[in-house]
């Protein structure tokens, strides 16, 4: 079988290219202060607020827009629905850039990086942390065995491909559980805060709510990256398979709705709706436009079958999703009331983010893109049409 | 957390203690050695050494914790009356104080010109050269009375007026007409003593007026009225501020400042037209009474009610309730008495509340002599004749101000008119006039005024900052002092650790001076132990025993309770003095109207926050590290009335002076007033962690004597205040 | 020197002149940096208007839960409950992630800002004094506090202290002694004259934080496994469902186009 070089990337575009090896740069010299120097040299992360961008943005939703992959080998391993097997190696690799994306981004984020093993040996099992890291760093290896055959295919080492396909089936439902497992668990993360977490947001089925709503996220990553790719990488679109995604995107949210306002309803949290002032305008903004107005968009037929009703969908669903990423692990999260303080170096109750805690992130994403657009170009990622095989298919 | 400027300033000030603190480590083992032959160190020299606290007047007991050489944490001591095993934030902070980066470690010479804070080091050999040389330049010049000496309350006091004696100078300036002479010049004219002790144990009624005893701490009397609170005693607070120990009182009184006399005086109206005072004891113990009842009997709480804008149904009340608790109540006497021209007549009226309540060996006590008889002392021939006047006024404009507590303010003014005669050096040992006088700018005019300043310190103080030449002390936790007596026992200090630098006792630097000024006479002790030897002489107890315990128990029965002896004229408890009388003074206390701000001023208040000690203890990153930032109070209605909010910044305007400082906003100070923590706004550059907080009231403050005591009027300044 | 079941403090903020004694001692005896500290003032300070004011502070420091959050969060298990009281902190497992920071709902843990990779950045916080109370001392916090208004003891002892308190001067007292039931009883007792609010402390039902993050944590291993077996299931199942269905269909139509599942 002869591998035909079909893509031909706009991505060697020199400008584009220079300026994401600028933003890691500078990203890679922030980091290298804030190791010399101290988490507080960079960001304005203090006692009071212990996790703030990073955590939020690198973590929460570099997590949760890496469920693609996932939903997409569980989609075409598990159910067969072959039909989506163009969508897997995609979605893999951005699984796999993500979830490398949140371990350099925690790596920075540590106190102590040079000790993330420890997690390996030193077990608290009341720990959801825990269960997290461990979560990751597994289905980081089953990623990277589910991506194998597509670099084996690069180096055109198919009998390599072959082998490692032939056992493919347990690590799919092995990244499945563990995909389950910690999506679910970033919701248990917060559990914890129950003191903390204002009650429009905190309750038990926290990890139930993260799982759904990931789903939801996962499928909005697939058609966002689609036809963006489609678009820059001058590829055709799958636009008959994103309108089916597009068509379980409305169950899936009502499913949440659902969840969400009868867990409010029986905690008897409904009161805050609109009392809790800018924590109430935060709930909404994250349900009108992370679920209601996907819901109406992907309802609509013409919506579906078009490529930028496609993007459109799916980017104000992503926007809706990531703000409540935001608020659960951040906006709504009530640190100790600022009351008087003494000294008065303790009372830093007020977080922003500060710029160099953007560019750690900022450069992190360009990696992220960088090594996207590489593996485009030099890696048989499209190619499953006319490959008979391979990791993802 | 974005680095601040004080965060960076925490860091480098943080860093250069652990140098000083290694320092430590290099100590030649002298001090460990004796302490461990004495098994308070073990062979690693590390073990619990007891002494005192010197971080304020106080002096409470402490058992330092020494780790090989190194004082590592102080603890109180539980045989010391004055702590009781407790130690107040400042002598918890205490080993920073000797610790701090900014000690100076060698005598010091100026270079520079006066103010400008360069120095050479120098030795101890020509340090003290040259202050011999200056002192008897000045001597053979002008006279011994051309120098004057000056300093605060300390243990080795004994031997700095021995010093000033022997050299023949009547100029002593202390920090008392600063501090109290309007309670001691009253005690003494009604009591004849010059503070009796106070005894919290049975008391169910505690009047303070302008004591505020949570945050002015003295550890033992803080716990007591703590105690005693806590079982249940009314606390009345006579405060234009609403300080910690208001807020743990049971009544606040924002009183209008300048007239508690005014309530005191309707209290003793109200006993006495109500005849609610203790008759019996009145009769016996007191004389005067019946010329105080025809005195005071305008006095009405409906009178006092419009000076003191305390309604006239509360005075009445208190009164009632005071005497109701009588003998088990206390009209405390204060400490800091230095408000107003007044505060004298206020402090009679307070002892005269207090023999009408009959209170005595219950509340008061006689306090246990500081100069006790039992202890022994080096031999020393007469003193030379001084035939100067005084330039403070004492006793000749100051008849009933006792010698040794003098009136420094005056001094200053005197040192810059030249009148009676003009002074030219002045020799200042742990003191701080430059801060704790009045009229800052004016101190410096005096300062001026002198061929030759020396001052003995620990730090680079502010007066130091303007001396000629600086002599280090060696710290309290480096050093022995002369015992101190309290109550039945007498305490030491010695060193738990040896001296950093060059740090020498001021037992020591006193006699090596007095030797080089030809007074070798007068310090006839070997050395520090040579001298505790000859004052533990008559007891016959080795200083090895004094040193493991700390104290020694005096012989005797201790004081005796049952009938102090009033050492008045009429050896009673004199309502009527009749020392006042022939002074030509009020002998009953009289209203005297002080003076009041204009509409657009404010009085200026000053008062003590528990974190620090004077002006002395801002340095000290410990107690930094817990305090708040000093601003300028002002109540927020007054406040937004001026279109101010808080933390603004503003100027503040007196005739003395202005400051530019933060404003504070707040609740807690009536709005007539401001307040401003003293202690801040150091002139010198040596004080790295404290020079360039605040800002200093004594830049603001109007120089005032009262004409009976000599104590300076520190709240009769008027302020304005305006934005910036 | 007798030996103590549940090392508690009894705070009685009645009695606290604010003074910050404790502060100092505590810097002093466990070394902290100028620029951290274990123990600090909270509280609104001063509440009311002039004339009618009361001062509202505490002194605030590690609870010293009894069902502690942070040691329930800590990934690497860096906490540990003594059985005697104290939580203590081991710096040589934490990884610094500051999740305990999170967890504790009395934003006790404090992390090292300014430290880097070299120094070492660590958390910090109270540590109950177990170099002192392990010889028969009292914490110094305590030790030195001029009022009494920090106690220390055996918690039974102390709480029926506070109890008698409360029950000897009901006009004194908010009729509460926080830290006996919240978030599972804490060796930190408060009394206090103004709504615990005041002082800084959140309100927290008697069950800890960390129970119901425990419960579902304690879900992981069985649903793992679970849905690991129904994935399985699942799997086989459509597998299997398609195999013959494609038999079916290549029975119908004889072999049209070869399909892509033939390897
Ligand atoms: N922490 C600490 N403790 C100390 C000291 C220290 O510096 N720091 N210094 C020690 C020394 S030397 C002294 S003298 C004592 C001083 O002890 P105190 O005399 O108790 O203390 P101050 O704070 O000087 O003054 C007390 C109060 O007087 C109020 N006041 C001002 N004017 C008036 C007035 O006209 N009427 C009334 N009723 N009140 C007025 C002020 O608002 C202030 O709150 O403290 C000793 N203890
Ligand atoms: N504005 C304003 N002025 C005031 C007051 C106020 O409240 N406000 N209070 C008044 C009162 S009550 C008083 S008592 C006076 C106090 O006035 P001062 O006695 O002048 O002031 P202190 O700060 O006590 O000065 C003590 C000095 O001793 C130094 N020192 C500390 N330890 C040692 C040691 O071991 N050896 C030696 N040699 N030096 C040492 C300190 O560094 C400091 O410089 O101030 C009065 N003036
Ligand atoms: S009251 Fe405080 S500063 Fe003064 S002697 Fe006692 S412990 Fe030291
Ligand atoms: S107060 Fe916080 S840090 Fe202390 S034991 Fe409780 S949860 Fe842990
Ligand atoms: S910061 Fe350290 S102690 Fe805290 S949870 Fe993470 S590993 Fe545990
Ligand atoms: S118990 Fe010890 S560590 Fe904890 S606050 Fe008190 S002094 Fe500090
Ligand atoms: S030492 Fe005691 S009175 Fe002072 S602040 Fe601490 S708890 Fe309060
Ligand atoms: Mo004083």
């Amino acid at each position: 079988m002869k591998v035909q070089i079909s893509v031909h990337p706009r991505f060697h575009l020199k400008p584009l290219v220079v300026i994401l090896l600028a933003l890691m740069g500078i990203a890679f010299i922030t980091a290298m202060v804030r190791y010399a120097n101290g988490i507080g040299t960079i960001s304005d992360l203090s006692n009071s607020y212990p996790w703030g961008f990073w955590i939020s943005f690198d973590l929460f939703t570099g997590v949760a827009i890496s469920s693609g992959a996932f939903l997409m080998a569980a989609v075409v391993y598990i159910f067969e629905l072959k039909e989506f097997r163009p969508l897997v190696r995609p979605s893999v690799l951005t699984g796999f850039l993500g979830y490398m994306l949140v371990v350099i981004a925690l790596l920075v984020d540590l106190g102590h990086p040079e000790r993330i093993w420890y997690m390996m040996i030193h077990w608290n099992h009341t720990s959801v942390l825990l269960e997290i890291g461990i979560c990751v760093m597994s289905y980081l290896a089953v990623l990277v065995i589910e991506f194998a055959p597509v670099v084996f295919e690069g180096l055109k080492l198919q009998k390599f491909a072959h082998f490692i396909h032939r056992f493919i089936m347990p690590f799919v439902i092995l990244g499945v559980v563990l995909s389950t497992l910690h999506q679910s668990s970033l919701g248990s993360l917060l559990l914890i805060q129950s003191a903390k977490l204002h009650p429009l947001w905190w309750t038990p089925i926290l990890p139930i709510l993260f799982f759904v709503s990931a789903i939801t996220i996962g499928l909005s990553m697939i058609i966002f990256e689609s036809t963006l790719s489609a678009r820059y990488f001058h590829r055709g679109l799958e636009i008959h398979l994103l309108e089916k995604l597009a068509k379980a995107i409305p169950i899936v949210l009502v499913t949440y709705l659902v969840i969400k306002f009868s867990q409010l309803t029986i905690a008897g949290d409904l009161k805050y709706l609109f009392t809790s002032g800018l924590m109430s305008v935060l709930f909404w903004a994250e349900i009108l436009i992370g679920a209601v107005t996907p819901i109406v968009l992907f309802s609509t037929k013409r919506v579906r079958q078009s490529a930028n009703g496609l993007l459109f969908g799916a980017v104000i669903l992503l926007l809706g999703m990531i703000l409540n990423r935001f608020n659960v692990s951040w906006f709504a999260v009530q640190h100790p009331d600022p009351l008087s303080y003494m000294p008065a170096f303790m009372s830093n109750v007020h977080y922003f983010p500060s710029l160099p805690e953007a560019l750690v992130s900022i450069g992190i994403f360009s990696a992220g893109i960088l090594a996207f657009g590489l593996a485009v170009k030099y890696l048989p990622v499209f190619e499953h049409e006319k490959e008979g095989h391979g990791a993802t298919s | 957390m974005p680095s601040t400027i004080s965060r960076r300033d925490f860091l480098k000030v943080g860093g250069a203690a652990i140098g000083a603190v290694a320092l430590g480590k290099f100590i030649p083992p002298l001090v460990a050695e004796a302490a461990r032959t004495n098994g308070m160190l073990d062979a690693t020299n590390s073990g619990y050494i007891p002494s005192m606290c010197e971080m304020c007047v106080w002096r409470c007991g402490l058992l330092a914790k020494v780790e090989e050489g190194r004082v590592v944490k102080l603890e109180g001591n539980p045989d010391h009356p004055h702590s009781n095993g407790k130690l107040c934030p400042r002598g918890q902070s205490g080993l920073m104080n000797t610790y701090d980066p900014d000690r100076v470690l060698t005598p010091l010479i100026r270079v520079g010109k006066r103010g400008e804070g360069l120095f050479r080091k120098a030795s101890w050999e020509e340090a003290l050269d040259l202050v011999a040389q200056n002192m008897l330049d000045i001597k053979q010049k002008y006279g011994p009375e051309a120098m004057i000496f000056s300093s605060t309350h300390n243990l080795s006091q004994v031997q700095f007026e021995n010093l000033l004696n022997a050299f023949g100078s009547p100029n002593y300036g202390t920090q008392r007409s600063l501090c109290f002479n309007a309670m001691i010049v009253a005690n003494l004219t009604t009591y004849g003593m010059e503070e009796p002790e106070r005894k919290y144990d049975d008391l169910n009624y505690i009047i303070l007026t302008g004591r505020n005893l949570m945050e002015a701490i003295s550890t033992s009397e803080t716990s007591a009225l703590s105690q005693a609170i806590d079982r249940g005693a009314k606390v009345v607070t006579l405060d234009p501020r609403f300080t910690k120990t208001a807020a743990k009182s049971s009544e606040w009184l924002a009183i209008r400042p300048g007239t508690d006399l005014a309530f005191h005086l309707a209290l003793i109206n109200v006993m006495i037209t109500e005849g609610l005072y203790n008759r019996q004891y009145v009769n016996s113990h007191t004389s005067g009474f019946d010329r105080l009842a025809g005195a005071i009997a305008h006095y009405t709480p409906e009178w006092a009610a419009s000076i003191t804008e305390i309604p006239a149904d509360t005075i009445q009340r208190i009164a009632r309730e005071f005497s109701g608790a009588a003998p088990y109540a206390l009209a405390h006497n204060g400490w800091r008495t230095s408000n107003f021209v007044n505060s004298f007549q206020t402090e009679r009226a307070i002892a005269i509340l207090n023999a009408l309540a009959g209170n005595w060996g219950v509340a008061l006590f006689p306090a246990s002599g500081e100069e006790s008889g039992v202890l022994g002392a080096p031999p020393q021939p007469p003193y030379p004749r001084v035939s100067a006047q005084r330039l403070d006024g004492v006793p000749w404009k100051y008849p009933l101000v006792p010698l040794k507590i003098g009136v420094f303010q005056e001094l200053r003014e005197a040192a810059i008119s030249g009148t009676p005669y003009q002074a030219h050096g002045w020799f200042i040992a742990r003191q701080n006039p430059a801060m704790s006088l009045p009229d800052r700018g004016r101190t410096l005019e005096a300062f001026g005024k002198m061929d030759f300043i020396a001052t003995i310190d620990i730090l680079m103080n502010d007066t130091s900052w303007f001396s000629d030449v600086v002599l280090p002390e060696a710290s309290y936790l480096e050093r022995y002092d002369p015992l101190n007596i309290v109550g039945d026992k007498a305490f030491l200090r010695q060193p738990v650790i040896e001296p950093q630098g060059e740090g020498k006792s001021a037992l020591w630097i006193y006699k090596e001076l007095g030797t080089r000024l030809g007074l070798s006479d007068f310090f006839q002790y070997a050395d520090e132990e040579d001298y505790l030897k000859q004052q533990l002489a008559p007891l016959g107890v080795s200083l090895d025993q004094v040193r493991q315990k700390g104290y020694v128990e005096l012989p005797g029965e201790g004081p005796d309770f049952s009938e102090p002896t009033w050492n008045t004229p009429s050896s009673k408890i004199e309502l009527y003095s009749t020392m006042l009388e022939q002074g030509g003074f009020a002998a009953v206390p009289q209203w005297e109207e002080p003076p009041a701000p204009q509409p657009n001023q404010f009085y200026l208040l000053t008062g003590k926050v528990a974190q620090s000690t004077q002006f002395g203890t801002q340095n000290n990153q410990l107690l930094h590290k817990y305090s708040d930032e000093p601003r300028l109070w002002m109540n927020v209605k007054t406040a937004k009335s001026l279109g101010l909010v808080d933390n603004d910044m503003v100027e503040a305007t007196s005739t003395a002076g202005k400051i530019h400082i933060k404003l504070e906003a707040t609740q807690a100070i009536r709005p007539d007033c401001v307040y401003l923590t003293p202690g801040y706004g150091h002139l010198s550059k040596g004080l790295t962690t404290a020079y360039g907080i605040g800002a200093s009231d004594s830049d603001l403050h109007v120089t005032y004597t009262d004409p009976i005591s000599g104590g300076q009027a520190l709240s009769q300044t008027f302020v304005t205040v305006k934005k910036i | 020197m007798k030996k103590i079941a549940h090392n508690s403090f009894l705070f009685d903020a009645t009695r606290c002149i604010d003074c910050r004694a404790c502060m100092v001692a505590c810097s002093v005896e466990n070394q902290i940096p100028m620029n951290k500290t274990r123990i600090w003032v909270a509280g609104v300070g001063l509440k009311g208007e002039y004339p009618s004011l009361v001062r509202a502070s505490m002194v605030y420091h590690c609870m010293h839960c009894n069902e502690p959050d942070c040691l329930s969060a800590c990934p690497v298990g860096a906490y540990s409950k003594r059985l005697d009281g104290p939580v203590v902190y081991d710096p040589k497992k934490c990884i610094g992630c500051r999740y305990c920071m999170n967890a504790c709902p009395f934003g006790v843990p404090h992390f090292d800002w300014d430290k880097g990779l070299i120094e070492g950045a660590f958390i910090d916080k109270c540590s109950l004094c177990t170099q002192r109370i392990d010889i028969g001392l009292e914490p110094a916090c305590v030790a030195t506090c001029p009022t009494e208004a920090l106690m220390f003891g055996e918690r039974a002892d102390l709480l029926k202290y506070a109890h008698d308190r409360l029950a000897a001067q009901p006009a004194r007292y908010i009729n509460h002694v926080y830290g006996e039931t919240e978030n599972g009883g804490t060796s930190y007792l408060i009394l206090s004259h103004v709504p615990f609010k005041e002082l800084g402390l959140p309100e927290l039902p008697s069950r800890p934080v960390k129970e119901v993050s425990e419960e579902v944590m304690g879900l992981t291993i069985p649903f793992a496994l679970g849905w690991g077996a129904v994935l399985t299931g699942l799997a086989a199942g459509v597998h299997l469902y398609n195999q013959k269905k494609n038999a079916n269909a290549q029975k119908l139509e004889t072999s049209e186009a070869p399909t892509e599942e033939t390897k």
